[in-house]
């Protein structure tokens, strides 16, 4: 996998786990009551390590990556099914039956988001 | 739908092997066959939840979880240590049973919720604690889950 999408995937389920704890009542409730988690320290903690990614990402990278988080919820998505979960049309089938796929960083033609391939 | 169908009984392992949280973390991933990476981002991710407070909730069970692109579905698995690991659980005592539940950021179904409430929820039956450490197969597992009907 490209070190710099490896680092792109964390930083998403960063802000995934922040935006859950911090948006979502269900999950606020569980993680306060199932689990005795200080939900404002959870964030904090939280926003702190995404920050510390980020800065660790190739400027040419964060550039890209932070034109893309600020105008979209995700900046990165999964490829499933030959299908970008950003926006929902289908991308090249070259690039989603690529064998070599996330050994290189690659976005989507339609909406520019950082791609991550899965089965 | 019922806790029961989402768990085969590949991803139960009854006689873990790791002697520490971590070691146990990363035997639990690697029932869920994914490739090395993944299992690697998968692995931090879970770190990184445990270390906003643990995930032990007490009566020796253990409910790591996180949502993660890694995974494009939701993803169980169960792991017994009959000599318990520190886990830190809220009460201070060692873990025996640990219930690893991942999930993708965007759910169709919307699953991990109402599964997270109900592996909780199973683990707060009184006799389940003293059920899961006699079971001898994962065959018994699946049975014990059904039989509870959560």
């Amino acid at each position: 996998m490209h070190s710099q999408l490896e680092i792109l995937l964390e930083i998403q389920d960063l802000k995934t786990q922040r935006r859950e704890l911090d948006k979502t009542p269900g999950e606020r409730q569980v993680e306060e009551e199932v689990f005795n988690i200080t939900i404002d320290d959870a964030l904090d903690q939280l926003e702190e390590k995404i920050d510390e990614m980020e800065n660790s990402l190739e400027p040419t990278v964060r550039s890209r990556y932070k034109r893309l988080a600020g105008s979209r919820l995700r900046a990165i998505v999964p490829v499933i099914g030959g299908t970008c979960y950003g926006c929902f049309v289908s991308v090249p089938t070259a690039l989603a039956s690529d064998a070599d796929r996330n050994e290189e960083l690659r976005f989507c033609d339609n909406c520019g988001r950082f791609l991550y391939l899965i089965d | 739908m019922e806790l029961r169908e989402f768990f085969t009984e590949n991803v139960v392992k009854l006689d873990v092997e790791g002697e520490t949280k971590d070691e146990i973390l990363k035997e639990l991933i690697s029932l869920l066959g994914l490739d090395e990476k993944s299992e690697s981002i998968l692995y931090k991710m879970l770190k990184r939840r445990e270390n906003l407070g643990s995930t032990g909730i007490g009566k020796g069970i253990a409910i790591p979880h996180c949502r993660s692109l890694v995974v494009n579905r939701l993803r169980v698995a169960f792991g017994r240590k009959k000599d318990g690991v520190d886990f830190r659980a809220i009460d201070e005592q060692p873990v025996h049973n640990i219930f690893l539940i991942v999930a993708p950021p965007l759910e169709v179904s919307n699953q991990y919720l109402p599964v997270l409430g109900k592996i909780a929820q199973f683990s707060k039956e009184p006799d389940v604690t003293a059920r899961l450490a006699e079971i001898d197969n994962s065959g018994e597992f699946m049975a014990l889950l059904e039989e509870k009907g959560i």
